[in-house]
């Protein structure tokens, strides 16, 4: 479970040095090795009508991404870290798994995706896609969009939203490896107002006793581990309360377990990670189940 | 006899131009393209001389680097960097990494920044293989 090696996908106006600076205190941990990845859209140097493969543009658009990534290399080799680089001409996904299986990162780190509403709905955003295809934990970014500062110690305040699954429980695990750099954990569990519908006080209060004994045993298990953490419950909807959480405690990264949902019911439904990923102003960690 | 060279780099227009250069001034040029590929290389191929890129996939020419200079079947091979991360960067990573693992390695023969002219490699080669 320890991150040794992260994998940096980087479009340049998503995720700059900023973001890979937040993610550093990581070295603290584990972290050894970080690999940049660039990959230039194809429809950018190729099958333009009439003009066919544009190589220039293409030397152009490598260049501009190699002299980003030596400077960022720069710095990062003189903090002794390795660092690699991959400039690819391709489509996003496919290319992250190629450099995923010459590299064998431990987590993935990406912006969010710039497919609109409807681009979403017919062909699923590029964190839906990333996460369905590999079973490697991916951090997704948004702060450029909102013009918000990146938090200077990313893993200082997480809130770990559970669902008592397989992945979250994963979950459990790499906070407990990142444990050096939490300041205060907030761990949650969002209830479904269905299972609060009864004639009987009693009944619903029970409910809420299950979950916060749980989320206490929790609590016990990251404090055995020298993680000051407190847990909280919500009921209703859980992308608005998990969101909501994240806010009132302050969070500096959202942690989730990654559903395992059908595609096509992923496509159509969607899926609370994804609308978090994709839709919350924080930095969200989503780990996957395998 | 003709002297081998290795040319690690993960660029192939500056691999090609490395290889031309060098065909052109009767070495014998050998390739690979990233930091693995080249240590395999230089265990199998023992070469006379290596030209090693410092930012490339699958392992890194300052690991590279050190692997070679600690290596005391391998340390007396010449190597000069051919590279565009920038000296000072190169040697600030080699004291921390030395001060790391406990041990110092000495800087490399020749340490040229990208594009190199052909006259300027063939010198720094011929004048590293002594």
């Amino acid at each position: 479970m320890k991150i040794k090696k992260l994998l940096f996908v980087t479009k340049f106006d998503d995720l700059c040095y900023n973001s890979l600076n937040s993610l550093l205190n990581l070295t603290k941990a584990s972290l050894e090795h970080v690999v940049f990845l660039n990959v230039i859209e194809k429809e950018k140097v190729a099958m333009h009508r009439g003009a066919g493969y544009i190589k220039e543009e293409e030397v152009k658009l490598k260049e501009t991404a190699n002299i980003r990534f030596i400077d960022w290399a720069e710095n990062l080799f003189e903090l002794g870290l390795e660092v690699g680089a991959h400039i690819n001409v391709g489509t996003l996904i496919p290319e992250i798994i190629k450099t995923i299986e010459l590299e064998a990162p431990d987590l993935i780190v990406i912006g969010r995706s710039h497919k609109g509403r409807l681009e979403h709905l017919y062909s699923r955003s590029d964190v839906t896609e990333l996460i369905r295809r590999i079973s490697i934990p991916v951090l997704v970014f948004k702060h450029m969009n909102e013009d918000s500062i990146v938090p200077e110690k990313l893993f200082s305040r997480p809130l770990l939203a559970t669902n008592w699954s397989k992945s979250s429980n994963q979950a459990v695990e790499y906070i407990k490896d990142i444990k050096g750099l939490i300041d205060e954990l907030n761990i949650m569990h969002v209830t479904d107002e269905k299972n609060l519908k009864s004639k009987s006080t009693h009944s619903v209060q029970k409910i809420r006793k299950q979950e916060r004994k749980k989320l206490d045993d929790l609590c016990d298990i990251f404090e055995e581990n020298g993680i000051k953490t407190r847990s909280h419950v919500y009921v209703g909807d859980p992308e608005k309360e998990i969101i909501k959480a994240g806010k009132e405690y302050q969070a500096s990264i959202i942690i989730l377990g990654s559903s395992s949902k059908t595609s096509i019911i992923e496509r159509w439904m969607g899926s609370i990670t994804r609308a978090i990923a994709d839709n919350s102003i924080f930095p969200c960690l989503l780990i996957p189940s395998k | 006899m003709n002297k081998k060279v290795l040319v690690v780099d993960d660029d192939p227009d500056v691999r090609t131009f490395i290889l031309t250069v060098l065909e052109e001034n009767n070495f014998i040029p050998i390739v690979a393209h990233d930091g693995v590929e080249g240590l395999e290389k230089i265990e199998n191929e023992k070469p006379d001389l290596v030209t090693l890129d410092v930012l490339m996939p699958r392992g890194s020419g300052i690991r590279l680097y050190r692997k070679l200079k600690t290596d005391p079947s391998l340390k007396h091979i010449p190597v000069i960097m051919l590279t565009g991360i920038a000296l000072k960067s190169f040697m600030r990573s080699q004291k921390t990494l030395s001060e790391f693992q406990g041990e110092k390695v000495p800087a490399p023969d020749f340490y040229l920044e990208k594009p190199v002219e052909p006259d300027e490699l063939i010198d720094a080669i011929n004048k590293s293989l002594g």
